[in-house]
């Protein structure tokens, strides 16, 4: 690779490249970039358990006789049930969150939900994206939200402010201004910004100005364009970047040994590197479980809660975990009842995990689900997840929530 | 107003994927738009269905089998699977084979979206989509729904009378057929007892009405009530014309303008479609040959999807991939694979097929290949689904010789310009801007320091198929 990449600067007549134009508007990032910008210590980590991971089965009603009534398949017996309370306890292979619990370090949310539960995949995840209501239809994220409101009060951040350890770049995280980063590999993404096509590419100044700068974009394809140019700068600028903390961020526990597993490890070295990235980002796929749950289920809380682990411990050596917050959270539980192929349709009401140093108390927020009272065999939600952001945007990212949710939420005093 | 060869190359763009050096000259003597529309239905007449050689017979063996065995099984059915992708893209990039017949399965293939793990079933739906791809919606929708890959991906053998799965019900209002806020949730409760007992026999893929999983009893399904079954739930669906413009709408995203929709036109499209009974040859042809779909504004409007990028790239380069892992590789690397759309709504397409990441790779594709370099990107396991394992080396061959005969008697001062016009879809008003950055960058340069006009137009090519503006079609 080297050779060849030699090779083809010189052929590229790029030996000049460092007398070449560097666009306009990068300059002006760079030296935002370079400027000690102003932000909070808090980190944020939100872990996103895709496909509707089934809350039932994650924190156990252990003592409710609906619940085994409900599910004679794919309850979970009574004496495998890690007790938590009186009354609820966690799946078997969430045993890793026990001591983090009883450590005042997890805070679990039951009955999270909104108003007419939509059961679809896509608009679900979208309502928890975009932290819209059922009936609202939004195009950016909440956290693009926060993002485009951060830059409004003139704090310029990087786009790699909010990253998400992924190739592609959820909902959640596009503004309209400002979005977030996709990153999976580091090093990957920093050879890829270095070719000398792309440098070629990035120092055809006037063609960036002339994309960029165009307010009123004549075509659809001047617009694509545009945001194709937009993209390949922004990235330019923070791949170095990244690539810097990641190589001087270290890590000593014991991560899952795979995608899930890196990818929080990965967190855990820029966050320990001091990096400016504020937001984290990273999905668990696999948890749309329609027929033979249990195991699928217990394997994937198995990686979640080991990586959980290890990045406690990481962070805590760098006294940085009192400064991180974790929310996990799923677009919808099942329903109440298991279906005929020992799996749950899509249902409503669910579980929120909190983790973070400075969470100081072990508790249950909210009371067990009743099992008694469905709304058509589904739970009934008791706490709006708007809720759950509103409390972090006030009190962890130091922000307005009502400017990012429009609307106001009743405080739960979570963090 | 665009000339009749910017507009028949779009149209080949649009209807098939993209048009082949060789073919430069047939641009210049097609003498309207009609004959290239009529050549296109021509070509597309005949159905390249993919061969079932598969051996059926070890499925129903699997069950006396051995661990050992089953595993070497399963890998021999991930690796017909892999070969299957291969053979579809090389189909679409087939300078016969790729025609608007193949687009429109390509299309369809995203609108039923469904993960395709075993070869028999993938090689059963993709045929099945071929035929129909053209041919009524009803008889498509109908043929999905009895389509065995669809009937375990989306749980309708999980479906009886005592317990009924809703998946299926719910997936082909809101995403197959009419779309959200058309329905209610009690009309997928009743659509999903109409379809219980429509299964699929799981060895040989052949659909199997079972009576007694059946629910016999009434169902009010969307205002109307009767002891309804599947076919019934379908008839209902499609007398809407909801459906018909939940359809067009979607058509006109991906082959006309994905950034702008003009209601007006999606009106048009909706009626032909919905008054022909959902006829798509139809409506496919009314759409090329509106003037509306040769307008600037829908003019390289399109970002290319990784498929489209990758055969389109196959097709302008002569590209020979040596083995099969740089064709399943380009795919995954890029966010596309065939037979393995992310969920059951598709890809979500435009914009968001572009990251960071992404970009990158696009952007050195073309260097890749003529430098014979790798791409270096790990491909990420994902722990819980099947996945196509790849390599990341390309190991691919180009062959420029058709361009540079196309090109040989260029003036080498317009070659960047005639060449951006073949290679580029772009507007009118943006090809001056284009061209002034030729002058001005290092590919000038680059092209520059070649001696002789080969090299020159190698050396353009390289530069041009890196720029964001191929990304565009």
């Amino acid at each position: 690779m080297k050779t060849t990449r030699r090779k083809f600067i010189g052929q590229m007549g790029l030996a000049t490249a460092g007398t070449l134009f560097v666009p306009l508007f990068l300059k002006g990032f760079d030296s935002m970039a370079a400027s000690s910008i102003k932000t909070s210590n808090k980190k944020l980590i939100i872990i996103q358990l895709s496909g509707g991971n089934d809350g039932l089965n994650t924190v156990i009603p252990f003592r409710n006789d609906i619940y085994y009534k409900e599910r004679p398949q794919i309850a979970i017996p009574q004496n495998e049930v890690i007790k938590l309370s009186d009354e609820q306890g966690l799946n078997p292979a969430l045993l890793p969150l026990k001591k983090i619990y009883e450590e005042g370090e997890l805070t679990i949310i039951n009955n999270v939900g909104y108003p007419n539960p939509d059961r679809s995949h896509f608009r679900s995840m979208d309502i928890w994206q975009t932290g819209s209501s059922s009936n609202e239809y939004l195009s950016t994220g909440w956290l693009g939200r926060y993002l485009d409101n951060i830059h409004l009060e003139n704090q310029n951040k990087p786009t790699h402010f909010a990253l998400e350890m992924d190739d592609t770049l959820s909902l959640a995280l596009k503004g309209i201004k400002k979005s977030g980063f996709a990153a999976q590999d580091l090093n990957r993404l920093k050879r890829t910004t270095s070719t000398p096509v792309v440098k070629a590419i990035l120092d055809s100044e006037k063609n960036n100005v002339a994309y960029s700068l165009k307010s009123h974009h004549e075509h659809s394809h001047d617009e694509q364009v545009s945001y194709l140019y937009q993209t390949l700068s922004n990235t330019a600028a923070s791949s170095e970047y990244l690539f810097e903390k990641n190589k001087a961020g270290k890590t000593v526990a014991n991560y899952p040994k795979n995608r899930f597993g890196k990818d929080i490890q990965q967190v855990a070295k820029l966050i320990n590197s001091g990096c400016d990235s504020q937001i984290y980002y990273v999905s668990l796929n696999g948890f749309d479980t329609h027929a033979n749950q249990k195991n699928a289920q217990e394997r994937l809380f198995k990686n979640y809660a080991e990586a959980i682990e290890a990045l406690r411990k990481d962070l805590r050596k760098t006294d940085n975990w009192n400064d991180t917050l974790v929310m996990t959270f799923s677009k919808f539980g099942r329903r109440v009842g298991e279906n005929a192929s020992r799996g749950t349709d899509h249902g409503t009401a669910n579980v929120v995990f909190l983790a973070g140093g400075d969470l100081k108390k072990k508790q249950f927020v909210g009371q067990a689900p009743n099992l008694t009272d469905l709304d058509n065999g589904d739970l009934k939600f008791k706490i709006d997840f708007r809720q759950i952001y509103s409390d972090i945007l006030k009190n962890w990212l130091k922000t307005n929530p009502k400017s990012i949710l429009n609307a106001d939420f009743e405080n739960l005093g979570l963090v | 107003m665009k000339s009749t060869p910017q507009k028949i190359q779009h149209l080949y763009w649009r209807a098939e994927f993209g048009i082949l050096p060789k073919d430069i000259n047939m641009l210049k003597t097609t003498k309207n738009i009609k004959s290239a529309v009529k050549q296109i239905f021509e070509r597309a007449k005949p159905i390249h269905k993919f061969s079932n050689d598969f051996d059926m017979h070890s499925l129903s063996a699997m069950k006396n089998m051995n661990g050992k065995q089953k595993k070497q099984l399963r890998k021999s059915a991930r690796q017909d699977v892999r070969e299957l992708n291969v053979e579809w893209v090389e189909q679409m990039a087939h300078p016969k084979k790729g025609t608007l017949r193949e687009k429109m399965a390509f299309f369809w293939h995203g609108h039923f979206a469904c993960e395709l793990k075993n070869p028999i079933f993938a090689v059963q739906q993709i045929n099945t989509i071929k035929k129909h791809a053209l041919g009524n919606f009803k008889d498509l929708v109908l043929a999905i729904a009895k389509d065995a890959a669809m009937i375990l991906y989306l749980n309708n053998q999980q479906n009886r009378k005592r317990k009924p799965n809703e998946n299926f019900a719910r997936e082909l209002l809101e995403l197959f057929t009419i779309g959200r806020g058309n329905y209610t949730e009690n009309d997928i409760k009743e659509a999903a007892r109409a379809f219980t007992g429509w299964f699929t026999n799981r060895l040989t893929g052949e659909f199997n009405f079972r009576q007694r999983a059946h629910d016999e009893g009434q169902k009010t399904f969307m205002g109307k009530t009767g002891n309804f079954d599947g076919n019934d739930i379908i008839d209902i669906i499609l007398s809407k014309k909801e459906t018909a413009h939940f359809i067009t709408t979607k058509i006109y995203s991906f082959f006309v303008n994905e950034v702008e929709p003009n209601k007006k036109n999606i009106e048009e499209l909706t009626t032909v479609f919905f008054e022909s009974d959902y006829n798509i040859e139809k409506m496919m042809k009314h759409l090329f040959l509106q003037d509306w779909f040769y307008e600037e504004q829908n003019i390289g409007s399109k970002i290319k999807s990784p498929v489209e990028f990758l055969v389109g790239m196959m097709r302008t380069l002569n590209l020979n991939f040596k083995n099969e892992d740089g064709i399943l590789f380009t795919q995954k690397v890029l966010g596309q694979i065939l037979f393995r759309p992310p969920n059951v709504a598709g890809w979500q397409g435009g914009k968001a097929w572009i990251d960071n990441a992404t970009l990158m790779v696009r952007l050195n594709y073309a260097g890749y290949i003529f430098n014979q370099a790798e791409i270096e990107i790990d491909i990420k396991d994902e722990p819980e689904t099947k996945k196509i394992r790849v390599g990341r080396k390309i190991d691919v061959s180009a062959n420029i010789n058709p361009l540079m005969k196309s090109f040989q008697k260029t003036d080498t001062k317009d070659l960047a310009k005639e060449l951006s016009d073949f290679l580029i879809q772009i507007p009118q008003n943006s090809k001056k801007e284009l061209n002034k950055t030729f002058q001005k960058t290092a590919f000038e340069a680059y092209a520059n320091a070649a001696t002789n006009q080969n090299e020159k137009i190698k050396a353009w090519t390289v530069s041009i198929l890196s720029l964001p503006e191929y990304q565009m079609c």
